[in-house]
């Protein structure tokens, strides 16, 4: 046995003397389990490879924590006993439940284990959120980097977020292109890019040039490096007829800039150029051809087309000084001289790595940033380019790229330890906002005030925009809308659902949550809300007459069959096959998104439901589905999720409210496993949003900790799941209620040292 | 600070965490790498005997596939093609059949559901993934890998990971398993994948620069003169924090520190690559909308990439185990995944086989493209060993042994194509031995192999 096990044992063996047992298992637990258990699994009976009567000892019971986890996991969710089999009261499911959660898992809440979150990288989105914060420009660089791995049901998990070689290489990119945005150091030379016909699409190709005989465009795509002014310069010509000349609009992006009379012959292309401010990124650059004319013969006899044979992209153009961006400034505070220019380099060098590492920086760190500094300036390169070389070093840093929790004696487990403020005000931040603390924050953390402030800050917090991050990295992982990416509906049922469509799906959800959240309103309202955003696409598809244009508005759902975000077409989409809906599918997503309880896995080899047009010849879905569960082993699990996906079946697989199911009549009635029936979906959300919405509640915290910790929630943080519901109950169920209780949490205040010891034996 | 007088070795690793649960240690992939890649000492590629470098690609079908149309009737030369594979019939010369090649570490073996997350995890590895859904994931290092470790150095790029998914799916991957083992083929060592890039112009750029005709820019110009040396502060600093750290936290270090050392090795030999000359080849704006023209983009890009030997070793996950795309270039609209479970009925099967029969059609434009450059005596394909294949049988079954495997190339003639062969019941990694070894690696196990395999 290695130490850290004995150490941690000899822990569990003090607790346990001091807590004692609060149940009498003889008395209150065996008797419960001898009736409504043992049939199956005690006596050498092991159905499924469980046995429940095994370990003799509550020490053993303890050792054996896997299995008490599952059997916590199947009594919660109903799962057993099975369905045919003699229930036990809730009561007395209860009483098991809490026995487990006491005696097996023997936690002791007032003496909380906090578990350890591992060192976390950026992901993406805080990636581009934290270069947006740190220099104010809008450029999102972690578009380019590999999409980062997810565990547990979000992408911000510490012990997935890997680090390739590609990762690297990324960063270094990342820092060079950010840094060269950011800081101005001397007139650039500006770069001419030649694009030729065959690399532009639309129009017919022709040699090296490229036509349009009717009224059309020609487009090609060009990825700016640096913003500026740049002059656009088209080499054109065509064929000439009728009374006018060839008129070509010149645009990028949708905006036409210009609108040049060709007079160029095809044989004499001319330049025909414009000057525009481009943003960098990737820019779609087109020629239209706006006053196509042909007449076959007679008078004016002629046909007037538009040729395009390169375009030439000039730029950034200086004109004059060059400007300092925003950012420039803030980066260089100071003025400097040859003779001051090390103290000046070291003062600026600090404050960006103070807010670039999220702490403060040691002298040793700073000197060894400075080196980069003087490297360079050994060789003679700019003070600015000096500077940009260091910072460059600090974006490449493992201080920048992870989020560093230091903590004494980091290997012993028997401590427990507060995270510093500074680390607080990062676990703040990127819960919250996605990206590094703000002023304020690192204001209240350097003068330990941010934990006596805590309230306060969070519902600022809240407030700010920046807060949207909590709609692209939690909710949309949450509701798992993000797959609406991933969705294909079949083009020939649905053709429909557009590109358009589906983002305005993606819209309502997102709106949803943050309505939810910036207005502070109940969390229970995710269920139950009868209101929704939607713009006129969205309205023609829920058939929801009188509302006109792109723009989405608040609307309320009363009369219609809508209520709640498990009616949002996004969530109905996701959770529906290309062809047709999967009830199972939504059941499932019902009970693990929503109501926080994790079905088994189906055992191997299970066949998946059919879907063929024979079959759908024999009744509905529903029909054939209840069928398909007729076997005793998987009843008992589908009686949990099938009714909830049931109740959703007046939704087709795009969301449309349905009565008909080709010649059937749709059934969406049904009873769910703790008895409560309802006729529809607006009868099963309520039934949600009211009965259930404890057990709701107790799930979207347990998701929403996950996201905060960056890991999963393990049996030991059930101390701070109970707090954190009885504070959202307490705090009328406000969002902010939620976020503040996590907040407040132990595991997300602090952490123990690591009790994983790497093997030398080898 | 010189890298070179570096170790450049695999941190030691570790398996038993928590509270001491006691389990087997698994093997360590240092055991099954010959001593000289625990140094990171390079070895010297095998080159044919026209003097050609060979070529190691790997290219993954998701979801099994219809087997009655797969399988060849007959073996040796003479068998008889498939309908799934008529469709590449014109590249009969150039690749061969093989079946009886097992994946045994991507049965269940205990762990339940999850046969897409393991078909995906194992295939290039040979390794049973670990179940979890996030904390310590543990694989194994992949056969490209274990190549690219010890002979990548030769090349601008070690190796080269492409990927058909351009976005990853939210929430829960398959049964548990977290989604990095559906999503990604090769691992750098048991924990670190080699994520593929599915966007054409990154991947492009990765290869050849931005493509555009210019003198250096200041960026370029600053980062010759400097990068080393910031890859050398952060190092230091990593080595700093890495000291005031729990262990698995340092683990987190460590693998920055890996993969700082392994670019700061390519910067170093950059020059070494530089004139690369630029092909006719257009630079790619971007993932095109539809799926052929993206898998063709990207069968192009690693066709550039071997012609120009800016890497020898590539892998292609056209998409992964479990994708439910659809397939509407040749009408499936149904979700890959969802049909895949066909409990034999006509129309669904009827289905597969238009998606078989697209990927691999898709696999044979790789061909032309790979048999079209000329090469010494032969063409490109004829100096290269490509495997094609999936980690499932049969999608309806999840079945992981007889696995569909098609093997193209000569590999300057170790390898026998023109053929279908079946082995018995052999360990995939048996096969990846072999190929290793043509590429003169000193290798004789890789994951679960049992030997290697002999006739290819």
């Amino acid at each position: 046995m290695n130490r850290s096990l004995f150490s941690i044992l000899s822990c569990l063996i003090l607790s346990l003397a001091v807590t004692g047992a609060a149940v009498d298992f003889e008395e209150d637990i065996r008797p419960i389990l001898s009736e409504y258990c043992y049939d199956c699994h005690s006596d050498g009976v092991e159905k499924g490879g469980v046995a429940l009567d095994r370990d003799q000892t509550l020490e053993a019971k303890r050792a054996n924590l896997k299995l008490w986890e599952a059997v916590l996991n199947n009594l919660q969710s109903h799962i057993m006993p099975p369905i045919e089999k003699p229930q036990p009261s809730l009561e007395q499911r209860k009483a098991l439940i809490d026995w487990i959660e006491s005696d097996v898992y023997n936690i002791d809440c007032n003496n909380p284990d906090p578990g350890r979150v591992t060192i976390r990288r950026l992901n993406r989105m805080e990636y581009n959120n934290v270069i947006r914060d740190l220099f104010g420009i809008n450029f999102r660089p972690a578009e380019d980097f590999p999409a980062d791995d997810s565990g547990y049901g979000f992408d911000n998990i510490g012990d997935v977020l890997s680090l390739s070689p590609l990762q690297i290489e990324k960063y270094l990119k990342a820092a060079e292109q950010v840094l060269e945005r950011a800081i101005v150091s001397g007139p650039s030379e500006p770069e001419v890019i030649e694009i030729a016909s065959d690399q532009m699409q639309g129009g017919n190709e022709s040699g090296y040039t490229r036509w349009l005989s009717s009224n059309g465009d020609i487009v090609a795509r060009h990825l700016v490096d640096r913003e500026g002014t740049y002059v656009i310069s088209v080499s054109a010509g065509g064929t000439q007829a009728g009374d006018e000349p060839i008129k070509m609009a010149v645009g990028v992006n949708g905006t036409v800039l210009a609108t040049h009379s060709v007079k160029a012959g095809k044989d004499k292309p001319q330049i025909y150029k414009v000057e525009h401010q481009l943003d960098a990124g990737d820019q779609r650059i087109y020629m239209s051809f706006l006053n196509d004319y042909y007449k076959k013969s007679g008078p004016g006899k002629g046909d007037r087309n538009l040729m395009v044979e390169k375009l030439i992209i000039e730029g950034p153009i200086q004109k004059g000084d060059p400007v300092y961006p925003p950012s420039h400034k803030s980066i260089f505070i100071k003025q400097h001289t040859e003779q001051n220019k090390l103290e000046v380099a070291r003062e600026i060098i600090s404050e960006f790595a103070f807010k670039a590492f999220r702490r403060p920086v040691t002298r040793g760190e700073i000197d060894r940033m400075l080196l980069m500094f003087r490297l360079a300036d050994r060789r003679g390169e700019s003070f600015e380019t000096c500077v940009r070389l260091a910072l460059q070093t600090v974006l490449v840093s493992p201080s920048f790229l992870f989020r560093e929790e230091l903590q004494p004696e980091p290997n012993n487990p028997a401590r427990v330890y507060p995270i510093d403020e500074y680390a607080l005000a990062s676990r703040l931040s990127f819960f919250i906002w996605g990206s590094m603390p703000d002023k304020q924050l690192f204001g209240l953390a350097s003068r330990g005030k941010l934990r006596e402030n805590l309230p306060a800050q969070v519902s600022r917090m809240l407030r700010d925009t920046r807060a949207k991050a909590m709609a692209d990295g939690f909710a949309e992982q949450w509701l798992q809308i993000r797959n609406l990416d991933l969705v294909t509906p079949s083009k020939d049922q649905f053709p429909q659902f557009t590109e358009g469509l589906k983002e305005a799906m993606r819209t309502e959800t997102r709106m949803f949550f943050r309505h939810i959240q910036r207005y502070d309103l109940s969390v229970l309202d995710f269920l139950g809300a009868d209101y929704s955003f939607i713009n006129e696409e969205l309205a023609k598809h829920y058939n929801m007459p009188g509302i006109q244009g792109d723009e989405f508005r608040k609307v309320t759902l009363k009369g219609t069959p809508r209520k709640g975000v498990l009616t949002h077409g996004s969530v109905l989409t996701i959770t529906s096959n290309p062809s047709r809906t999967a009830p199972v599918k939504r059941g499932l997503w019902v009970l693990e998104n929503l109501l926080g309880t994790h079905p088994p896995q189906p055992p191997d080899d299970i066949p998946e439901f059919e879907e063929t047009a024979e079959a759908a010849s024999k009744g509905t879905l529903r029909e054939r589905l209840e069928k398909h569960r007729d076997s005793a082993i998987c009843r008992s699990c589908h009686a949990r999720m099938d009714p909830l996906g049931f109740g959703l079946e007046n939704f087709d697989a795009i969301g449309r409210y349905r009565l008909m199911e080709g010649s059937f009549p749709v059934d969406s009635s049904g009873k769910l496993v703790s008895g409560e029936t309802f006729i529809d979906s607006r009868e099963l959300t309520h039934i949600l949003a009211t009965e259930k919405k404890d057990e709701f509640v107790r799930a979207f915290a347990e998701r929403m900790l996950t996201y905060a910790l960056g890991r999963g929630v393990k049996h030991f943080d059930r101390c701070a799941i109970n707090e954190i519901v009885a504070k959202t109950q307490a705090g009328i169920y406000k969002f902010s209620s939620v976020v503040l209780a996590i907040a407040e949490s132990a595991p997300f205040q602090m952490r123990r040292g690591d009790s994983f010891r790497p093997d030398t034996s080898e | 600070m010189n890298i070179q007088t570096k170790k450049w070795a695999l941190p030691r690793r570790s398996f038993l965490r928590g509270l001491g649960v006691g389990m087997a240690l698994p093997v360590m992939d240092a055991m099954v790498l010959p001593a000289v890649a625990q140094t990171g000492q390079q070895l010297k590629a095998r080159v044919t005997e026209d003097g050609f470098p060979i070529r190691m690609g790997f290219i993954y079908h998701p979801n099994g596939v219809i087997v009655p149309n797969w399988q060849p009737k007959g073996s040796g030369a003479n068998y008889q093609m498939s309908p799934t594979l008529k469709t590449i019939e014109r590249h009969r010369s150039v690749f061969q059949v093989v079946g009886g090649l097992d994946h045994h570490k991507a049965k269940s073996n205990g762990d339940g559901g999850g046969d897409h997350a393991r078909a995906n995890a194992t295939f290039l590895t040979g390794r049973q993934a670990r179940k979890t859904a996030g904390a310590d994931i543990q694989i194994g290092i992949s056969v490209d890998q274990v190549a690219a470790r010890l002979i990548g150095r030769e090349t601008k790029l070690p190796s080269l990971e492409l990927s058909g998914d351009r976005s990853r799916m939210a929430g829960k991957c398959d049964s548990g398993y977290s989604c990095a083992y559906q999503y990604n083929l090769s691992w750098k060592n048991q924990s670190v994948p080699m994520p593929g890039d599915a966007n054409p112009r990154l991947i492009f750029e990765r290869l050849f620069g931005s493509g555009k005709q210019r003198k250096p820019t200041e960026s370029e110009r600053l980062r010759k003169l400097y990068q080393n040396s910031i890859l050398d502060l952060v190092l230091d600093d990593a080595k700093r924090l890495k000291s005031k750290l729990g262990n698995t936290d340092q683990r987190k270090l460590d693998e920055y520190m890996e993969s700082v050392r392994e670019i700061e090795i390519r910067m170093q030999q950059a020059e070494k690559f530089n004139d690369v000359k630029m092909l006719e080849y257009k630079k790619p704006s971007g993932i095109p909308r539809d799926f052929r023209e993206h898998v063709r983009l990207m069968y192009d890009l690693m066709t550039l990439a071997y012609q120009t030997d800016t890497t020898r070793i590539a892998s292609f996950l056209v998409a992964h185990d479990g994708s439910n795309r659809t397939y509407p270039q040749v009408g499936v609209n149904s979700g890959h995944h969802a049909i895949s479970h066909h409990r034999g009925e006509n129309d669904k099967i009827s289905q597969l086989k238009k998606i078989d029969h697209f990927l691999v059609s898709e696999f044979g434009y790789f061909l032309d493209r790979m048999r079209s450059v000329k090469e010494g005596n032969g063409t490109l394909l004829d100096h290269s060993m490509i495997l094609y294949g999936g980690g499932i049988k049969d999608g309806d079954r999840h079945s992981h042994v007889d696995l569909p495997v098609l093997l193209a190339g000569k590999a300057g003639g170790f390898m026998h194509p023109g053929r279908a062969v079946h082995h018995r019941a052999v360990p995939m990694c048996n096969l990846y031995v072999s190929m290793l070894k043509i590429m003169g690696l000193p290798i004789n196990r890789f994951g679960d192999s049992n030997g290697y395999l002999k006739n290819v």
